[in-house]
């Protein structure tokens, strides 16, 4: 393992933010050189695992910086597939003022918007600008990152931000210096830059497992020293719930932060229970806001008071007469809607789910988050999904997949099972939103984002 | 929700464990399920019910006539369980 030893330069916080990464970067490599920056394809225990360095990284900056200078595109879209040359390429970008699209696999058909702009893949190659046109720095008005959001609610769309929005999460305090990061999302959507930024910008390591897998997950952690686990709550469920339990007792996490979708109060006492060293912290990001706020005082939801007044970073937030929660991220912005429903439960606001994924029976709506918290509460089942099924008779009906633990509990049997949790739902739901069709899955499918997709099945 | 039949066609059959599966899973006790019977005033079946009737039976026997039937005809008022045989019979022969 790489020492851990914190040495990054003071003065990175101070240099421009477009420069930043670079100057983390070399600040690194100039005093250690070797230090490991990624790991790739971690958690197999096999020979493909491969660790590049900062030194290394550097180097790769510099030559892109080059190329750019030279070839001068009036913007780059990043096809990069590996992580290192991706991070290379956003570095070099940043300090030589390029604009840059982070595009992930399944949002290609965006870049079509890109035409004029130039590519550049994992040999680190800029393609020559379409047609010879060449750029000027970007200014204030020209993007400067453009990144595509998930897709979560509609189709995915490609949203530009400045590199002081890329940046402005980061923590650059000394206690995270140095620490090793596992990235279980796309390191070209909004959630996994945050994650790798942060890492590089601290001198820190970024870990990719070799898949999502919750086994490759937990060994990837354990053998790599990662203490900081930045997931969504689908991810984390997995890997409480089936990943092999050796490795998850070797890992030694001291923070959890986690996003991309609402966390469930048995979640988080879940994830305290297993992981007492670990913080676990909540955040509520979009790709469009970025960053609105963080919890961690390990309930659910957020404290009902922080409505309608600033929080620390600046946002405000209300909620619509249908509950969606809006944000206003300063005061000379406008109110965006998020298309999360909040419900008040005592002193808290708690996210009853997307707007989007309402499923309307008979002109009832039901929150399927509210369905997929009481059946994951059933002992016996490990995680659930709620989707509307069209229905000639009511519009929609109810439909939950569960994922049944291993092994089962003592006594408990499918069959038993199956009862307990609809019993489950009928003594904790309202008769509509009861499931109307349960289905035993061993897997639940997750969307690129690692969120639990809500569609029908097949669809 | 159940595995029913699947194979065979034997739709009243198929339409009768229908019926005393959405019993079982909503919790009520099984009852006989008489083909004259009215399915609201005789066995206590809501719209929801019969919503999830219907998805059993697409499963099982792979037509839902009340889908597939809307852009055409409107079906006959189903009031009673041989209302509902006779609509997916009718579907089956009218599919093969």
């Amino acid at each position: 393992m790489p020492a851990s030893n914190p040495a990054p330069a003071p003065e990175v916080a101070e240099v421009s933010a477009p420069a930043r990464l670079a100057a983390a970067i070399d600040a690194v490599a100039a005093t250690d050189p070797d230090r490991v920056a990624i790991v790739t394809a971690a958690g197999l225990g096999t020979d493909l695992r491969r660790a590049v360095s900062y030194g290394t990284l550097a180097g790769d900056v510099a030559a892109l910086e080059r190329r750019l200078a030279d070839s001068r595109p009036i913007g780059v879209v990043a096809r990069a597939s590996g992580l290192a040359p991706l991070i290379a390429l956003v570095a070099a970008c940043g300090r030589q003022r390029v604009p840059l699209a982070l595009v992930a696999e399944d949002s290609r058909d965006l870049v079509g918007e890109l035409r004029d702009w130039s590519v550049c893949g994992n040999d680190l190659e800029v393609s020559r600008p379409p047609q010879g046109r060449t750029r000027r720095e970007f200014d204030s008005s020209s993007p400067q990152i453009v990144v595509a959001t998930s897709g979560t609610s509609g189709p995915p769309k490609l949203v530009e931000h400045s590199w002081d929005s890329l940046l402005a999460a980061a923590r650059l305090a000394e206690q995270w210096h140095g620490r090793g990061w596992i990235l279980v999302y796309d390191a070209t959507r909004w959630a996994g830059t945050q994650v790798w930024l942060q890492a590089i910008l601290t001198g820190g390591r970024v870990i990719v497992p070799a898949s999502r897998d919750p086994d490759c997950v937990a060994r990837a952690a354990a053998d790599e020293n990662v203490t900081i686990l930045p997931a969504t709550p689908t991810l984390l469920r997995r890997v409480i719930a089936s990943a092999d339990s050796d490795a998850v007792g070797r890992m030694s996490l001291d923070r959890i932060t986690l996003g991309g979708e609402a966390a469930d109060g048995q979640l988080l006492q879940q994830a305290r229970a297993l992981f007492p060293a670990a913080r676990v912290t909540h955040v509520y990001a979009t790709t469009e806001l970025g960053e609105v706020f963080r919890v961690s005082d390990g309930l659910p939801g957020f404290p009902a008071e922080w409505l309608g007044r600033p929080l620390p970073g600046g946002a405000k937030l209300s909620t619509r007469r249908d509950g969606e929660l809006l944000v206003q991220l300063s005061r000379d912005t406008a109110e965006v809607a998020t298309g999360d429903v909040v419900e008040r439960r005592g002193d808290r606001y708690e996210f009853a789910g997307r707007r989007s994924d309402t499923i309307v029976v008979g002109g009832a709506k039901v929150f399927p988050r509210r369905v997929e918290d009481v059946l994951r509460a059933v002992p016996g089942v490990a995680d659930a999904r709620a989707y509307g099924l069209p229905n000639a008779i009511t519009g929609e009906i109810v439909a939950a997949q569960i994922v049944v633990t291993d092994p089962l509990p003592d006594g408990v049997t499918p069959e038993s099972l199956r009862g307990a949790a609809l019993a489950a739902c009928r003594g904790a739901l309202e008769p509509h939103s009861v499931p109307r069709v349960l289905d035993f899955t061993r897997k639940l499918f997750t969307n690129p984002s690692g969120k639990v997709s809500r569609r029908p099945v097949g669809q | 929700m159940t595995a029913i039949n699947g194979g065979a066609r034997d739709v009243a059959a198929t339409v009768r464990e229908a019926i005393l599966a959405v019993y079982r899973d909503t919790g009520r006790p099984p009852r006989e399920t008489p083909a004259a019977s009215l399915l609201g005033s005789d066995l206590g079946l809501d719209s929801l019910d019969l919503a999830q009737i219907i998805v059993l039976l697409e499963r099982s026997l792979g037509v839902d006539p009340f889908r597939d039937a809307r852009a055409t005809t409107p079906h006959p008022p189903i009031r009673t369980v041989d209302h509902l045989v006779t609509l997916y019979s009718d579907a089956l022969s009218g599919r093969s």
